[in-house]
């Protein structure tokens, strides 16, 4: 655990050195302490500073949302996007950006990564969390609400791409943009309040860590030991909500990084006990998100690749792995 | 009866026009051969052939080919019918907003029946005519009203291709009769050859004459300017361009439409070095690090005050062009639902465009002038 720590730190370093644009590491260093030109200060406390603590928090809290719905829902192949919060967060940025469009009149490129795009994601990620909710309180079968969120996510879809279908080119790229994620545009505010929303959801999910393990033994088991499996759920699935809302709210749908980064963890630490998998998925988080920005950037000469792209080539192996049953981890729920 | 009458005028004129043409063409002027576009006429006999080579993008290789034949004149023998148009056209579709600008430059919005994506136009005749049901607006791509545009009877649709064409809702058209001209003015490099293709118009509509002398007094006007700017001006500010999406700044090549455009202007773009037929995501790190140096900044997508763009990324507003407030927008003339007139007359007019644009980078060089398209930001 000691170690993985250490990795974040080593490529949270690795990040600040390595960016789009060429810096020696001794600039960025002086940058980073107040003793550099103007120029390098802004590229380092502006740019490369604000993208790695993101990828930090994005990482973390992506991943132990998705950890929380594979234990909750019993599915190695769940993540944060299987109840909606996702596809909800893409409604409310599909809606401010393809409908309320004299907002947005724009030719060119657009400058509207500010606090509107992000509270309409909020809202969306929000109101899906709450018809889960309802559902979760009503149906018994924790399978009943996992179909639910799927269907409400497919419904979803359709809806943004109704949208899509009737929006302009300038707004559908603008769309497709931000769905390809995106860790680069986020200010010192915006980070204030991401990091305070990963910090509630975490908190939470760290005290459900005893309950979960027993979710692991089977409900009925749970019950006799004492947990409440209505209450359980409801909380759950808002820590999940939160943590993956807000995530996709800052920096869009990060693809792969919930569903894949848990069983790294697991695969790593050999355990389904979540008072170890819980911090380990939260840094294993952490460190592959950082370690996808790193690798965006190589292009070199001023080019970036999108981070999602980068997220996907490194989950896809991992799920096809998990899928080909190689390390039996399906046997583990 | 008296506009048949007019037609029927018009046509016998370009009929005789086109056998003289055909007897002295080195007599007639060209109207300007410096600059190779994608367009080419040529006078027949008894027709005109127009050439569209690379009609969209990445098409290199791909021609398209119509004759312009008169109303009253028999399809010369081995022309298919299918490639050819009648001219002058009665009614047109018009795709794109910069065809709607050409019409109006010749005085021939008349003879437009459908538009497309009402909200993004500007002219007002255009929008009266939307609002009283003369003009139809019939969609775009996978939202076109096939049904609407066959119904409309035109003698032509204006389209242009971003992709091939065959693969495109557009394509479904063919067999219905209605004839889809792919129009590849947006792809001009060269604002001179963008305006150009008012010489099509002209032919299209029986107004040659007029298309020829606004293609010549224009062009004439821009080189004359370009000219004295290359003589006069001491210095080349560096020009930032464009504006970034999320944490991608989609930078146009130094020899695209308003590369050409800074440069006649005599800025020095700071993406000079950066050529190719495509613009290229960078990030916006890197673009910020040349930024830093920039002078002025043009075109900031749809910010409408620097408070705008700083709110949109606060890193921006640390520019020193951007403390020193030197920021203009091409949205002087703009409508409420999104209609720019940058994209729609400024297509006609480049050498009012340039003056715009010398009058930021150089205002020494015209002090006192008023832009037209252009604003500064607040």
């Amino acid at each position: 655990m000691a170690g993985l720590f250490l990795l974040m730190l080593i490529l949270f370093m690795a990040d600040m050195l390595t960016g789009s644009t060429q810096m020696a590491a001794p600039d960025v260093l002086k940058a980073l302490f107040g003793s550099g030109p103007a120029g390098d200060e802004i590229i380092v406390m502006q740019f490369r500073l604000p993208k790695a603590l993101t990828a930090i928090l994005a990482g973390a809290a992506m991943s132990v949302s998705g950890l929380l719905m594979q234990t909750l829902f019993r599915n190695p192949l769940a993540g944060p996007d299987v109840m909606g919060v996702s596809s909800g967060a893409g409604l409310g940025v599909a809606l401010t950006l393809l409908t309320l469009t004299p907002l947005f009149t724009l030719a060119e490129g657009s400058i509207l990564s500010g606090w509107g795009v992000i509270l309409a994601a909020w809202a969306g990620a929000g109101a899906v969390m709450i018809i889960i909710m309802a559902v979760s309180v009503r149906m018994r079968d924790i399978m009943t609400v996992l179909i639910v969120g799927m269907l409400l996510a497919s419904a979803i879809s359709a809806v943004v791409s109704l949208m899509q279908y009737f929006s302009n080119e300038v707004m559908l790229r603008t769309y497709v943009i931000w769905t390809m994620g995106n860790l680069g545009n986020i200010s010192y505010p915006q980070i204030r309040a991401l990091a305070l929303a990963t910090a509630a959801g975490l908190a939470i999910a760290f005290t459900m860590v005893k309950p979960l393990n027993a979710i692991l033994m089977g409900e009925t088991f749970s019950r006799t030991v004492g947990v409440r499996m209505q209450r359980t759920r409801i909380v759950l699935l808002a820590s999940a909500s939160i943590l993956a809302g807000s995530v996709t709210a800052f920096c869009g749908p990060l693809a792969f990084i919930g569903v894949a980064v848990p069983h790294i963890a697991r695969l790593l630490f050999g355990t389904s006990d979540h008072r170890i998998l819980m911090p380990a998925t939260a840094l294993a988080g952490a460190v592959i998100l950082l370690l996808s920005d790193i690798i965006s950037a190589l292009p070199g000469g001023g080019h970036i690749i999108p981070v999602n792209t980068v997220t996907s080539l490194i989950g896809i192996p991992v799920v096809l792995w998990i899928i080909l049953g190689k390390t039996g981890l399906g046997r583990r729920f | 009866m008296t506009r048949s009458l007019l037609l029927t005028v018009t046509a016998a004129l370009i009929l005789t026009s086109c056998r003289h043409a055909g007897q002295h063409q080195a007599a007639r002027p060209a109207p300007d051969t410096a600059i190779a576009g994608r367009l080419t006429i040529e006078r027949e006999k008894y027709y005109f052939k127009v050439t569209v080579s690379q009609p969209w993008q990445n098409s290199s290789g791909i021609e398209q080919v119509w004759y312009l034949v008169p109303r009253d004149s028999i399809i010369p023998a081995g022309i298919s019918e299918d490639h050819t148009i009648r001219i002058p056209v009665r009614k047109m579709i018009c795709m794109s907003t910069t065809h709607i600008a050409m019409m109006r430059a010749l005085g021939a919005d008349s003879l437009i029946a459908g538009i497309s994506g009402s909200s993004l136009i500007y002219d007002s005749i255009v929008r009266e005519g939307l609002r009283k049901g003369t003009i139809r607006d019939v969609g775009y791509e996978g939202s076109l009203n096939k049904e609407l545009v066959v119904s409309l009877e035109p003698d032509l649709m204006m389209a242009y291709g971003v992709a091939d064409p065959s693969t495109g809702n557009t394509s479904r058209l063919s067999g219905t009769g209605v004839k889809v001209f792919y129009n590849a003015d947006y792809l001009e490099e060269h604002p001179l050859s963008r305006c150009e293709w008012i010489r099509l118009f002209g032919l299209l509509t029986g107004r040659e004459e007029k298309a020829d002398s606004i293609f010549r007094s224009v062009s004439g006007a821009y080189r004359e300017l370009a000219a004295r700017v290359r003589e006069d001006a001491t210095s080349r500010p560096k020009v930032l361009l464009g504006a970034p999406w999320e944490d991608v700044w989609y930078v146009s090549p130094s020899d695209s439409y308003i590369g050409r455009l800074i440069e006649d202007a005599g800025g020095h773009y700071i993406y000079s070095d950066m050529t190719g037929p495509n613009s290229v995501p960078y990030s916006v790190e890197s673009v910020f690090r040349r930024a830093a140096e920039a002078d002025l900044w043009i075109n900031p997508g749809a910010a409408e005050s620097l408070s705008e763009i700083a709110a949109g990324d606060p890193r921006l507003a640390s520019l020193p062009l951007f403390r020193e407030g030197k920021v203009w927008n091409n949205r002087r003339r703009v409508t409420e639902t999104g209609g720019n007139d940058y994209w729609e007359s400024a297509v006609v007019r480049p050498d009012m465009l340039l003056r715009d644009l010398v009058s930021i980078i150089h205002p020494e060089l015209m002090p006192g002038y008023d832009q037209f398209y252009y604003r500064m930001l607040e």
